[in-house]
């Protein structure tokens, strides 16, 4: 994995498709290992998880990753427990926090906040979410889930169906899966369609997708859909938001005509877009993406620590 | 309308019709101390309509001549010397500008961190107009 080390993971763009494949690999091989194996991989070396907006999921998926790697963490999970608060800039933080730790995993509410700090880093950093642009972990873990899942991306018809405006991890996924030649179906409310950058980037790439209204019957003939969470402070009135909601709910009267083996994800946390009596179905696959996310972090702190796995 | 002729100065021409005055902007304020004549929605048989100006005693850096092809890509400069064309220029527009334009999406880190040279990917898109894409949140400054 020596292409890796002491590399950033900004965008998923700036990785070849045989480089995401090498990533899938060793989260492979990560997988199949004794624990105790991989948890002398990372033995001495310290993760920063800098999150300066709240965030459950992503940075205890970072933490438990290092952990699991047998290495150590170090950090804050919001801008008022940090020196932010007294008004240093991301750039000092980021040299400074490059003195005491060998990477660091990131999250900022401004957009193209990693690759600025990026360029004041001596150590990688890996990009937990910069405001609604982008998310490669994420997306890089929903890649490994769909190869592991599905067992293929070319030719998937895959439906994404939520706010597709400010959800990162759409963004970043999708102009993945279009160089893996998936097909993509987008619903979203009116409002909420995919950024007009991101639309560009899938026509430069040649991606097959299509944006239509969601009715249930949409549904038919997808191998995976993909849902994401409105965010009611995106919407100008309660009664547009409760309006919306309602309409882009997942339930098993929803699911009739879907295909035996659909396979339902959900970057989480979910409100009431998925129903929980979805959970007991083996579609719903979204408990299992959170895992799969966790086996490919752990592949990304490995490759771009140059870990010999 | 009569527009003079200059003895030295520079003569911008082939302006988008109505984007003169955002190209005033982009010179320094002396100038309204010197002598300018400003033409718009000059019929033009290329453009059908088009801007003019004419500024006195003053010259035109790189830089200026970058930013002003990207505020109207069809433009052309004429630096007159002794009432003569000393030199007629079509400015190129690089494939990467740095701290020239300020992206218009507010929750872009550059504006933010405001020690960061903002960056554009520049191209031109299949309407013929230019695309200037920010390298840091990808977001699209018209």
């Amino acid at each position: 994995m020596g292409s890796f080390a002491g590399r950033h993971i900004i965008d998923t763009a700036d990785l070849s498709t045989s480089e995401i494949m090498e990533l899938v690999e060793l989260a492979n091989r990560i997988q199949a290992m004794p624990r105790e194996d991989a948890n002398q991989l990372a033995t001495g070396k310290i993760l920063a998880t800098l999150f300066w907006e709240p965030s459950t999921r992503t940075r205890l998926s970072f933490e438990s990753a290092m952990f699991r790697l047998g290495g150590n963490v170090l950090g804050f999970s919001e801008a008022a427990n940090s020196s932010v608060s007294k008004g240093e800039t991301l750039a000092d933080t980021i040299q400074t926090v490059a003195l005491y730790s060998d990477i660091i995993a990131m999250r900022h509410p401004f957009e193209g906040s990693a690759l600025a700090a990026s360029t004041f880093s001596r150590v990688p950093i890996i990009n937990g979410g910069d405001g609604a642009h982008l998310h490669p972990t994420q997306t890089l873990g929903d890649t490994y889930t769909l190869l592991c899942e599905k067992g293929r991306l070319e030719g998937l018809q895959v439906g994404f169906l939520g706010d597709l405006l400010f959800g990162r991890t759409v963004h970043t996924f999708v102009r993945l899966l279009a160089r893996f030649g998936v097909k993509m179906h987008f619903f979203a409310p009116e409002g909420l369609n995919i950024p007009q950058y991101v639309r560009d980037s899938l026509i430069d790439l040649g991606a097959d997708f299509v944006e239509r209204e969601w009715t249930t019957s949409c549904i038919d003939g997808l191998d995976v859909l993909y849902v994401t969470r409105l965010q009611k402070e995106r919407f100008f009135s309660e009664e547009e938001y409760l309006r919306k909601k309602n309409s882009y709910i997942i339930n098993r009267e929803a699911l009739a005509n879907a295909k035996d083996d659909l396979l339902i994800l959900h970057p989480l946390p979910r409100n009431e877009e998925i129903s929980t009596d979805v959970d007991k179905l083996p579609n719903a696959g979204y408990f299992r993406q959170a895992e799969f996310g966790l086996k490919m972090r752990m592949a990304i702190i490995a490759a771009t620590l140059g870990v010999e796995v | 309308m009569r527009i003079e002729r200059i003895h030295n100065g520079i003569v911008l021409d082939h302006i988008k019709a109505g984007v003169g005055i955002e190209i005033l902007k982009l010179f320094p304020t002396e100038i309204l101390r010197t002598k300018i004549d400003y033409a718009s929605y000059v019929e033009s048989p290329s453009m059908t309509t088009k801007d003019i100006i004419k500024i006195e005693n003053i010259d035109v850096n790189p830089e200026t001549l970058m930013k002003l092809a990207l505020l109207s890509p069809s433009i052309t400069i004429s630096i007159i010397r002794n009432g003569q064309v000393q030199e007629k220029i079509t400015p190129e527009i690089p494939p990467v500008v740095e701290g020239v334009i300020t992206c218009t999406n507010p929750k872009c880190v550059t504006l933010r961190e405001n020690y960061l040279i903002s960056r554009f990917r520049v191209a031109w898109s299949e309407a013929g107009k230019i695309r200037k894409q920010c390298a840091y949140c990808e977001h699209i400054t018209k």
